[in-house]
């Protein structure tokens, strides 16, 4: 049975971490950095119900990613400071991260190009390395727009490749809305041309997020290997990039904040309010601590040897 | 002696197959892939298909996707061969080319991976040679091989190579063409990627010679043109001729070291002459101070008639006029 209380103490690492950068990129610090803040429950949740040696490929918002597959925070914060202690020597950044310790198999900036190379290694897992390892893989609802997307659920299907789908949905494309680049109410409704099963959750409950993922993956992915797609409605509660002013209102934040996954899990749990500042204190001390060693490191000093 | 199995004659294609099926015998994580894969061995190498069926995936016509596909494979360890049959179709699949594979390579540990192509001629999108754009871009070789022993030697080296690698058949040399010597049967001799090579020195010494010394680089159709004319008596052409065969990197050394000789150097390429190979290389020599001069294909779109592509090439005519000017 998975500990529910540190599912929500995953989630407050993610969001004090992106906070803390967030101030970074205002400074001047750290540049064009994408977070998930609101959407914490989907990595957490998901990362949690696989096994430690199953893959993840991820998109371009991706340090939530990172911190719930469970990336050591000095490296991680190295790479996104650009520092040669980084995950990928300071070279990969946000954007491109990848880290074999934790099999994040790698990030991709381009939106879509994450979901053909998962299928790929996702194949050669069970019929090159033979093992019965899964690849989740992460793309937002704007990704079933890019061709890239299609043509290797077609590939998946055909394949027969162990791959979960986890469609963050929350509704934006950068800062375009639904209207202008889905057609359907869902991305699930779409999985009817490839023959993919498909499951639509509320993502914003980490429980059942979890729970889900674990039924999915271990009664169907990871046995019959075949590809499914979760779809998971959740809420950013973030700019899209720095320097892109928000579409939308405070208001409306405000609004979509009322099912901010940490709050609902704090409910879930029961957590009492002087309970929360203890977890909320002692972990930004954590990232507060791990920030300012990693501003001592060193820059990388082979940019322009590859 | 058993006959190798897979060997039934000696084109520039069954050598790029000869390596790959040599590679696939001791290495088990290289696997071929792309439209039509099983199809294609059937009819070119039946020996892969009989003995590494596994190791062979046919996938739909969604190049992007299959190039990156082979980029997920690669994050397994394995080392795979993309195979896009037409040049043309590598459009198709440039974003995962240029901004997944190439960028992969430069943020983490370099892997294997070969692209192959043809250059065709059917006509505007069935006939073109986009192998310059692609020196353009860190993190990937280009190679074209001029005739089978470069071609299987260049196939083993980029099968071994940390790596993406740009493998073109020109399908414009005929197979008539091809000389003996160049169809060796004997031993594989792995070309590293990034070497010129010499096809013939010059026979005269830039004194005491009655016409200057010449250097002549090329790569590809244009350069078995070259290599012909060499041999045709009543054209009495003397030059030192390079075949670049990688296009990226380039030997610089080998081009250096011939021009400091000749003090002159003619490019005649197959390809588009404006942004093509030649203009960095006619640079690169320019700014040594030796004379260069240009020879190429006009920068139109390719007709759809094969002879009148044929035209687009340099023709032997413009060819010897400029060597003579040069030689002069």
């Amino acid at each position: 049975m998975m500990d529910m209380d540190s599912l929500y103490r995953t989630m407050v690492l993610i969001r004090i971490v992106e906070d803390k950068l967030q101030e970074l990129c205002l400074e001047g610090e750290a540049g064009d950095l994408h977070f998930s803040k609101g959407q914490e429950a989907i990595s957490t949740g998901v990362c949690a119900a696989l096994r430690p040696t199953d893959y993840i490929v991820t998109h371009h918002r991706t340090i939530a990613h990172e911190i719930a597959k469970g990336a050591d925070l000095h490296k991680l914060l190295a790479e996104i400071l650009g520092r040669a202690t980084g995950v990928n020597g300071g070279l990969a950044g946000e954007m491109h991260i990848n880290n074999p310790e934790i099999r994040h198999a790698f990030s991709f900036q381009l939106v879509g190009t994450c979901v053909p190379v998962a299928t790929g290694l996702a194949y050669a897992l069970r019929y090159y390395r033979k093992t019965d390892d899964i690849v989740a893989v992460f793309f937002g609802d704007a990704a079933s727009s890019n061709g890239q997307f299609h043509e290797a659920l077609n590939i998946a299907k055909i394949r027969k490749v162990p791959l979960l789908l986890v469609c963050e949905n929350n509704g934006l494309a950068g800062n375009i809305r639904k209207e202008y680049y889905l057609p359907t109410e869902t991305v699930a409704e779409r999985m009817a041309a490839y023959g993919i099963a498909c499951r639509n959750i509320d993502g914003n409950y980490v429980g059942d997020v979890f729970q889900t993922v674990k039924d999915v993956v271990e009664y169907y992915v990871r046995p019959l290997s075949n590809p499914q797609l979760i779809e998971m409605d959740t809420t950013r509660l973030c700019w899209h990039k720095q320097g892109q002013r928000d579409i939308r209102s405070p208001e409306e934040i405000a609004k979509l904040a009322e099912r901010d996954p940490i709050k609902l899990q704090a409910e879930f749990l029961g957590l009492s309010e002087p309970r929360q500042l203890v977890i909320w204190q002692e972990t930004s001390e954590y990232v507060d601590r791990t920030l300012a060693r990693v501003k001592e490191d060193p820059w990388p000093n082979e940019v322009g040897s590859r | 002696m058993k006959k190798d199995p897979w060997f039934r004659n000696h084109l520039i294609r069954d050598a790029i197959y000869h390596a790959i099926y040599d590679r696939m015998r001791v290495d088990d994580s290289i696997y071929l892939m792309g439209e039509g894969s099983h199809m294609k061995i059937h009819f070119d190498c039946p020996a892969i298909e009989k003995e590494f069926p596994e190791r062979v995936i046919t996938l739909p016509i969604s190049e992007d996707a299959n190039t990156n596909f082979a980029l997920g494979m690669a994050l397994a360890g394995v080392k795979p061969i993309v195979d896009v049959i037409t040049a043309d179709f590598l459009y198709r699949t440039m974003d995962s080319i240029c901004n997944t594979v190439a960028k992969t390579n430069f943020v983490s540990e370099p892997r294997t991976i070969v692209i192959r192509a043809e250059f065709m001629t059917a006509g505007p999108t069935t006939g073109q040679r986009p192998e310059a754009l692609f020196t353009h871009i860190p993190g990937l070789n280009v190679v074209i091989p001029s005739n089978p022993v470069d071609a299987r030697g260049l196939m083993d080296a980029a099968l071994k190579e940390k790596g993406c690698t740009l493998f073109f058949e020109d399908r414009m040399i005929e197979d008539a063409t091809t000389r003996k010597e160049d169809m060796d049967e004997g031993e594989l001799e792995s070309i590293p990627l990034g070497k010129a090579k010499i096809i013939r020195m010059g026979t005269q010494t830039a004194s005491g010679s009655i016409h200057r010394l010449l250097t002549v680089l090329s790569y590809g159709i244009t350069l078995r043109m070259l290599e012909l004319m060499l041999e045709k008596e009543d054209l009495a052409l003397d030059y030192e001729l390079i075949d670049l065969r990688s296009i990226y990197p380039v030997d610089w050394e080998t081009i250096f070291d011939s021009v400091s000789r000749t003090d002159s150097l003619l490019i005649v390429e197959p390809d588009v002459m404006y942004s093509g190979v030649g203009a960095e290389i006619a640079a690169q020599v320019a700014e040594r101070g030796a004379e260069v001069r240009r020879l190429g294909a006009p920068r139109m779109t390719i007709p759809a008639s094969r002879s009148l592509h044929g035209l687009m090439l340099p023709s032997e005519d413009e060819i010897v006029k400029m060597v003579e000017e040069m030689s002069g």
